[in-house]
């Protein structure tokens, strides 16, 4: 066995990234691969309940407008970390009466994950929903009238001509969100999932080295976000072309 | 045989304002008719009740001697089957007065779209025919550009264009030439001459007397909702009855 490296030089914080059972390398990436799971899974579900509610909040049923301005009110006027406890154990007790409903007894645990996606995309999509409202009152009325008047179905002028141009007005919003919730997926840990935080929070308590698992936290979380930018600004470009060339 | 487009006592109302009063139009095979008035008189809220984008709250339209149905559902008239209204809107174009090209898309794209996701013609079959199209308005060689890359009279003959490539029974223009500088006004205004020349039916709200003067088989003059004056323009121009036409016409020319 090799001797260990001396606290506080360059080899030691080295080694206590290694990958294996000496390190927390393995971990900390597990849980880095974790964080961008719940983030993907969140974004795809969440853009989902955002363009309904944006649907709903645009639509002349006044119940479908009164059922997303619920949705957005709701989500949006209560901490996020509440929203995230309210789906756990709320999510447990209902199953649980479930079971209990055809003769199961016992308790019932809630998969972490499953419980994160749903409480991180309803807020996203609460906030999408939003951004979508917004976008697609920024797409010009004659948009829509052109195709209509070309005798385009009302569903098919939608996809074709207004949901196109409604990303180029949606698209900054939502970058934002994906930021947001990237960060958010942090709040995750307080439920014990191992995400990145909960990894970084273990390995702090047991090396007793809280700013240098922190700084790497920093870190994981950075290459995420700046990576996003990136592909968001690239995003950005193909969604407004025919729009800035002239 | 019936006539093209036959229109028949429209009434609307924005709440208690009464936009149009009873308006009728008739328009045969080849017919041009001109819609004249001051800003406000509900020229082009006629317009748009003819293909619907605006519901007439009473009257009847018929294109080709169908009567578009409606209904009365809620205290609110509305069409009885929004399919039949599509399928009308694909028979007439309409050119708007600010273009409305689609700016995601391409000039081709832009002629193309509803002939291939409307009519669902082979997309080979569409491009050929928008070409053909396009050649026709001079702006073949355009064909890769987006509407923004283009001036105000190349992007509203690319909308004649997309009109056209519908191949519709009649041509409806909302002040076709009122968005753009006067030097480009012309070539809107040929391409328009050129489809009267071939025996299009259209209907043009319009500012340009000197189009209504010379292009049109016939003339209307909309006064606060009413047609106030109504015959060929040799007629109207010459000798208007109405004085009010007398006196609109006096501040134009």
């Amino acid at each position: 066995m090799e001797a260990a490296a001396e606290p506080g030089t360059i080899a030691y914080y080295l080694d206590l990234l290694r990958i294996g059972d000496q390190g927390w390398g393995d971990e900390l990436l597990a849980g880095l691969l974790l964080t961008l799971q719940l983030a993907l899974c969140s974004v795809a579900l969440g853009l989902v309940f955002g363009l309904a509610g944006a649907a709903a909040k645009v639509s002349s049923a006044w119940p479908l407008r009164a059922l997303g301005g619920a949705y957005t009110t709701t989500i949006r006027g209560i901490p996020e970390l509440l929203t995230l406890f309210l789906i756990y154990y709320g999510l447990q007790y209902a199953i649980q009466a479930l079971f209990g409903l055809f003769g199961g007894s016992g308790p019932v645990a809630v998969n972490g994950f499953a419980a994160g996606v749903v409480a991180l995309s309803l807020v996203f999509g609460a906030y999408a929903t939003e951004v979508f409202r917004g976008a697609i009152l920024a797409v010009p009325r004659g948009q829509m009238e052109a195709a209509r008047a070309l005798g385009m179905a009302r569903s098919v002028a939608v996809r074709r001509i207004l949901v196109p141009q409604m990303w180029r007005f949606a698209l900054p919003g939502l970058g934002n969100l994906w930021l947001v919730l990237i960060k958010d997926t942090s709040l995750v840990s307080v439920i014990a999932f191992s995400e990145l935080m909960r990894q970084t929070d273990v390995a702090r308590r047991v090396t007793k080295e809280p700013f240098f698992f922190f700084a790497v936290a920093c870190l994981g979380y950075l290459a995420i976000t700046g990576i996003s930018t990136l592909v968001l600004g690239w995003a950005e470009r193909r969604a407004g072309r025919g729009v800035r060339r002239a | 045989m019936a006539a093209t487009l036959d229109v028949r006592d429209i009434h609307k109302r924005f709440g208690a304002l009464e936009v149009l009063k009873g308006i009728s139009l008739t328009a045969n095979q080849g017919d041009v008719i001109s819609l004249i008035g001051a800003s406000g008189s509900g020229k082009s809220t006629f317009l748009r009740c003819i293909n619907l984008l605006e519901t007439p709250d009473e009257g009847e339209v018929r294109v080709d001697g169908e009567l578009i149905r409606m209904v009365v559902r809620g205290g609110r008239v509305k069409p009885a089957d929004p399919v039949q209204v599509d399928r009308i809107r694909a028979r007439l174009g309409m050119v708007f007065q600010s273009f409305n090209l689609w700016p995601h898309r391409t000039v081709l794209g832009n002629v193309i779209e509803a002939p291939v996701h409307v009519l669902k013609k082979p997309r080979n079959e569409a491009i050929d025919q928008a070409m053909a199209l396009l050649d026709k308005v001079g702006l073949a060689a355009k064909r890769d550009f987006y509407p923004a890359q283009l001036s105000g009279g190349q992007q509203q003959r690319v909308a004649i264009a997309r009109a056209l490539a519908m191949e519709p029974l009649v041509l409806l223009f909302d002040e076709p030439t009122s968005a753009l500088d006067p030097e480009l006004v012309g070539e809107v205004l040929k391409v328009m001459q050129d489809q009267a020349g071939e025996g299009r039916t259209m209907v043009v709200v319009t500012h340009e007397m000197a189009f209504a003067r010379d292009v049109s088989t016939r003339v209307m003059f909309l006064h606060q909702g009413r047609v106030d004056e109504d015959g060929p323009p040799s007629e109207v121009f010459r000798a208007p009855r109405s004085e009010r036409c007398r006196q609109f016409l006096a501040k134009l020319l």
